[in-house]
């Protein structure tokens, strides 16, 4: 069954941690440094892995912002001029893979619909279909900047992510949207580009859903109800997306999953509880909580700044995704919305989105 | 008022995004911020050293004009050194590394820091602003390239070119797509002819910094083009791979070439084996009067002072420890050239090293 993961920063894989991920990921392991393992935890994701995981469109992040704390990862910057670097230089991966045939951009409907079709049936080769992303838009210089995004194929963009940045206070921080923010809303309106909701401060989610009117979604986020902290979506702001027709993409960080998972101790130090189980808790809580399974998609996050040791501890590579159609059916879940969970309710939301 | 410099090989874009730091920034605010992360460093972390470079202290030190680079190289990770210095696994990376360089020297010319130069009108506009330099004259940058893996096939030289690059070094340390660099025993692959032929397509200098011996001689046997050497120093005084033999240096300079002298201990000690980490001090004892005695025996070995230029790599994988020990910034090349005065080098020959010489280099391959 085809699987469609809304947040995989594959790039910052590839370029800050220095990973050739178009190998196994067991290859990655050993290529790993020991330091690398340990900061980083273990490789779960790579594009064979994608492969056999039959995941076969990804939304491949561009991450970059201003944040003076980020000492190892290398992404967290003191200027946007250097967060425009960081942020091309993923764009750049990602290109260079389209030139290598291992994946297409997805640009438009139409794109979407073929890839859609392509994966039906993939072959040993079918390229990955990629939606654009970007976490936290400090590498947008302005808002006169969002166009020439745009033509590369950036289509959904978070407006902060971790600290103090340039358009709103992320996570971790108080505050909201800040001056230069709705300016660059307005430009991303212009362009159609889809506010990603993720790694919003609870005042800036809901400061950005009054001033957006354009289209929004949450690309990895889990549910407060389940487990506390301002990292996860209130029901009440769960609502609200829904009500906007947005898509909740399920993330798998333990730490969003686990109440008990202690942040700031590595992965390799720690053991969590946290099953693909737990996963499917959060997606049934949305479900319940709205009434239907036409807003929860996959949004893993796997491998964004951590590895299997914080991930569900029955999960090994993202290839075992394919294990969640039979988790979803032994809670009654009918094949139908098995299908939207995993792929149909991000590439309906994308086509409904694109064809406005 | 200071004499123009130009500085063939600084890695800007390496020390923005690799070390984090914010060019814009005064030297001082980055050592107060660096000496306050030092205590933190993880036992693999590689400490960048002090800085030196940034674009305040260039236009203090008067260097007007920089080549500044795009570096990552294909290269199997140093023992220790896992992450160290971009290399990285495979070229797709080393293409999205140097996209990542370029991007950042594209942002800081949108801010009014730095002026592009890709044409001769750029390069003269350049030198005339800084005839009579504001706090605020832009600091002119060549775009240069340091390891040529972030060219992914003959078929991106054009957009590259478009794209303001000036002067490519096929090699680095190591094997890497193209061929054989520094310590490393070989020569050119085979992928690097065609590449040389797409380079012929546009007024591209190669740069034989860095060339494995072989190589070195490949490049300058099979490439017709202008060369240069941006950041090498001499054979005769510091032995290693490193460094031109004088047989190197003729045939440089035969075809017009220039050399740039590096201003870092390893390029300035005959106790520094590049092979022997034993013998790699972590404070450096020349002074810049070193750098001079390879101006000097360049100058002696040719008969004339037309081929010396500065190439320092300041912050090139090391800071002022390494540095020559009376250098503090980028800003101290005004002493040099009082140093070089002092030796008895006339005013015109100072000129021609602290820029005549590469001005001479570009106006030469840019007015084909």
């Amino acid at each position: 069954m085809l699987i469609v993961d809304s947040h995989l920063d594959l790039a910052f894989n590839a370029i800050q941690i220095n990973r050739d991920i178009t190998q196994p990921a067991a290859i990655v392991r050993t290529h790993d440094h020991q330091s690398s393992l340990y900061r980083w935890g273990s490789a779960t994701v790579t594009f064979p892995e994608l492969r056999k995981g039959r995941v076969g469109i990804v939304f491949g992040t561009v991450m970059s912002r201003i944040d003076h704390t980020d000492r190892f990862g290398r992404t967290g910057m003191y200027s946007q001029a250097q967060c425009y670097g960081v942020g091309h230089g993923h764009y750049s991966f990602y290109k260079a893979m389209e030139r290598e045939g291992v994946l297409k951009f997805i640009h438009n409907a139409e794109d979407l619909d073929a890839m859609v079709a392509a994966w039906q049936n993939p072959s040993a080769d079918t390229p990955f279909g990629l939606v654009l992303a970007m976490e936290s838009a400090d590498p947008i210089l302005d808002p006169d900047h969002v166009s020439e995004w745009y033509d590369r194929g950036l289509r959904i963009v978070s407006i902060s992510h971790y600290g103090n940045n340039t358009y709103a206070q992320g996570t971790d921080t108080e505050g909201g949207l800040l001056p230069r923010g709705k300016p660059l809303l307005d430009a991303l309106k212009a362009s159609g580009i889809i506010v990603d909701l993720t790694h919003t401060t609870d005042q800036g989610f809901w400061e950005i859903l009054d001033y957006y009117d354009g289209p929004v979604a949450a690309s990895h986020h889990n549910c407060r109800a389940l487990v506390p902290g301002q990292r996860q979506l209130t029901d009440e702001m769960i609502k609200a997306i829904v009500e906007r027709n947005g898509v909740i993409g399920a993330a798998f960080d333990v730490w969003m999953l686990d109440p008990d998972w202690k942040r700031g101790v590595l992965g390799c130090d720690q053991t969590t509880k946290a099953t693909l189980e737990t996963v499917v808790d959060h997606i049934d809580h949305i479900v319940q909580l709205v009434g239907s399974a036409n807003h929860c998609g996959i949004g893993t996050d796997l491998d964004g700044g951590y590895g299997q040791e914080q991930s569900p501890r029955d999960l090994n590579t993202i290839a075992d995704l394919q294990k969640l159609p039979s988790l979803f059916k032994k809670r009654g879940y009918k094949d139908e919305d098995i299908s939207k969970i995993l792929s149909n309710n991000w590439i309906n939301f994308l086509k409904k989105t694109w064809s406005r | 008022m200071g004499t123009l410099i130009i500085d063939g090989h600084l890695d800007m874009g390496f020390n923005a995004l690799y070390n984090r730091r914010d060019l814009t920034e005064t030297i001082q605010s980055l050592r107060e911020r660096e000496d306050s992360l030092k205590n933190l460093l993880g036992p693999y972390e590689t400490d960048p050293g002090t800085v030196t470079v940034s674009l305040p202290e260039l236009r203090r030190g008067h260097i007007g004009i920089m080549l500044a680079t795009i570096m990552c190289r294909v290269q199997v990770p140093w023992p220790g050194k896992p992450n160290c210095h971009n290399a990285v696994r495979t070229q797709a990376t080393a293409y999205a590394r140097g996209q990542s360089h370029l991007a950042y020297y594209q942002a800081l010319e949108r801010e009014g820091e730095v002026a592009w130069i890709k044409t001769l009108e750029d390069l003269e506009s350049s030198v005339a602003a800084w005839e009579n330099p504001t706090p605020e004259t832009p600091v002119g940058l060549i775009l240069s390239m340091e390891s040529a893996d972030p060219i992914l096939g003959p078929d991106q030289v054009a957009q590259w070119w478009e794209d303001g690059l000036r002067a490519v070094g096929i090699t680095h340390f190591g094997a890497n797509s193209y061929g054989h660099g520094t310590g490393a025993p070989g020569g050119l692959y085979p992928t690097a002819y065609p590449l040389l032929d797409a380079f012929a397509d546009t007024n591209m200098i190669i740069d034989l910094t860095h060339a494995a011996d072989t190589a070195f001689w490949q490049i300058l046997d099979y490439w017709e083009g202008p060369v240069h050497a941006s950041h090498c120093n001499c054979r005769a005084l510091v032995p290693g791979q490193r460094h031109l033999s004088d047989e190197m240096i003729k045939a440089l300079c035969e075809r017009g070439g220039v050399m740039g002298m590096v201003f870092v201990e390893s390029m300035l000690s005959p106790q520094w084996v590049w092979d022997d980490p034993r013998t790699h001090c972590p404070n450096a004892t020349r002074a810049m009067k070193a750098v001079v005695e390879h101006v000097d025996h360049v100058c002696q070995l040719t008969g004339n002072t037309d081929h010396v230029a500065i190439g320092t790599d300041l912050d090139g994988g090391f800071g002022r420890e390494l540095a020559p020990t009376d250098m503090d910034t980028v800003n101290d090349l005004q002493k040099f050239l009082n140093i070089l005065r002092e030796r008895g080098y006339s005013e015109e020959d100072v000129a021609k090293i602290a820029h005549g010489n590469l001005l001479r280099l570009f106006r030469n391959a840019w007015s084909k």
